[in-house]
């Protein structure tokens, strides 16, 4: 990355890219994590929320994990559909 | 009370031999008693960056299965009487030490020496764990870059499962102009991914290639960067404070630009 690209902002810093990537990485070398794992906690969670909330979007959850100061977090974000309004 | 200190990595390449070889040197300079132990079996490499190739008769395997003494096998460095190094063997393969051997060595060692240094094999495996298995503390290196902090990472985690206590950091072959402009971690960022205490921070320094040709540790040599670094973490490692220093080298053309209308580059000093 040139010193022209970071004077007008072009492309985001290397060494901000190399730690964003180390964050999540590390996290998921940790929590051990498999990505069928990931589809399956997702697929159980909508199934779960789906009994109080049947507008849950089952496809769209993303659950993301993230590194904190101490402690790391499992994010879940859930959409909910929304439903026309009955007039 | 002498000190066992293991110096390990989890990536390989980032500079635990250059460490072990100059942090024995400036503990020599300090005039303490000092013995490096070459704990890579079968890839023998600390005998050569210290110069001492031609002078090895015996190694660590003769020393554990009995075919000579311990004093026949140590070698006294070039420049310091009191430094000594114990190399590894060449021709056989890690499997020729336990970590019971690793322990029994170290507290013969122990009786002689106020410093025992031990170059650890990089990894997870046999190799890894019998170099810490005889030590009071661990010095873990890396370079700023993702698969090296990463594998660092990985090895905090084991020598904290071995109950070696918290190891210390020592970030080797940081460009400080590269961190100024954004294009490589800073010591900041590589200090909150793996949160941990700072031992010290070597530069890139291309007078490290030169003393290794040479087989002179670059702690002899003033003028390096890298010796100067090395230096002050010997005298941090005796339990001296002394604040981390970036050694940076000559401004580049830019930074003198900026320089002279007083803006300092970011990142160059901690
Ligand atoms: N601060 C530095 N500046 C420039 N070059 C360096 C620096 N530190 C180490 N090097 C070079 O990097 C290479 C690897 O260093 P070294 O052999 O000490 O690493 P190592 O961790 O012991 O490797 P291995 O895992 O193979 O045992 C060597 O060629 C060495 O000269
Ligand atoms: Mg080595």
């Amino acid at each position: 990355m040139g010193f022209l690209d970071t004077l007008f902002g072009k492309r985001e810093r290397s060494s901000d890219i190399a730690r964003d990537r180390l964050l999540t990485v590390l996290v998921h070398d940790r929590v051990k994590l498999t990505p069928d794992m990931m589809e399956q906690l997702k697929a159980d969670l909508s199934a779960v929320i789906a009994r109080y909330v049947p507008s849950v979007d089952a496809g769209a959850i993303e659950v993301t994990l993230l590194r904190g100061e101490s402690v790391d977090h499992l994010k879940a974000d859930i959409p909910l559909r929304r439903t026309p309004q009955k007039l | 009370m002498s000190r066992v200190i293991t110096i390990t990595s989890g990536k390989g390449g980032v500079g635990k031999t250059t460490s072990t070889a100059n942090l024995g040197a400036a503990l020599a300079m300090q005039g303490l008693k000092v013995a490096v132990v070459d704990a890579d079996i079968g890839l023998r490499n600390l005998d050569v960056v210290m110069g001492l190739e031609n002078r090895i008769v015996y190694d660590l395997v003769d020393v554990v299965e009995g075919r000579c003494r311990l004093r026949q096998a140590l070698i006294k460095d070039k420049h310091f009487p009191d430094l000594c190094l114990l190399p590894a063997a060449q021709t056989r393969d890690k499997d020729a030490v336990t970590a019971d051997d690793m322990i029994a060595l170290t507290n013969q060692l122990r009786a002689e020496f106020d410093y025992v240094l031990i170059d650890s094999p990089a990894g997870i495996e046999a190799g890894f764990r019998n170099a810490i298995a005889g030590a009071d503390e661990v010095l873990i290196v890396t370079t700023p870059e993702v698969a090296a902090v990463r594998d660092a990472d990985r090895i905090i985690g084991l020598v904290e499962a071995f109950e070696k206590g918290h190891p210390r950091l020592i970030i080797n072959r940081l460009k400080p102009r590269m961190v100024s402009r954004g294009e490589m971690m800073s010591i900041d960022d590589v200090l909150q991914i793996l949160a941990i205490d700072l031992i010290g921070v070597v530069p890139d320094d291309e007078q490290i290639v030169t003393s290794t040709n040479r087989g002179e540790v670059a702690v002899l040599d003033r003028s390096s960067r890298a010796g100067r670094a090395f230096v002050e973490i010997a005298r941090r490692l005796a339990g001296e404070d002394v604040p981390i220093t970036v050694f940076d080298d000559n401004p580049g053309l830019l930074n003198r630009i900026f320089g002279a209308f007083g803006i300092r580059p970011r990142g160059s000093e901690r």
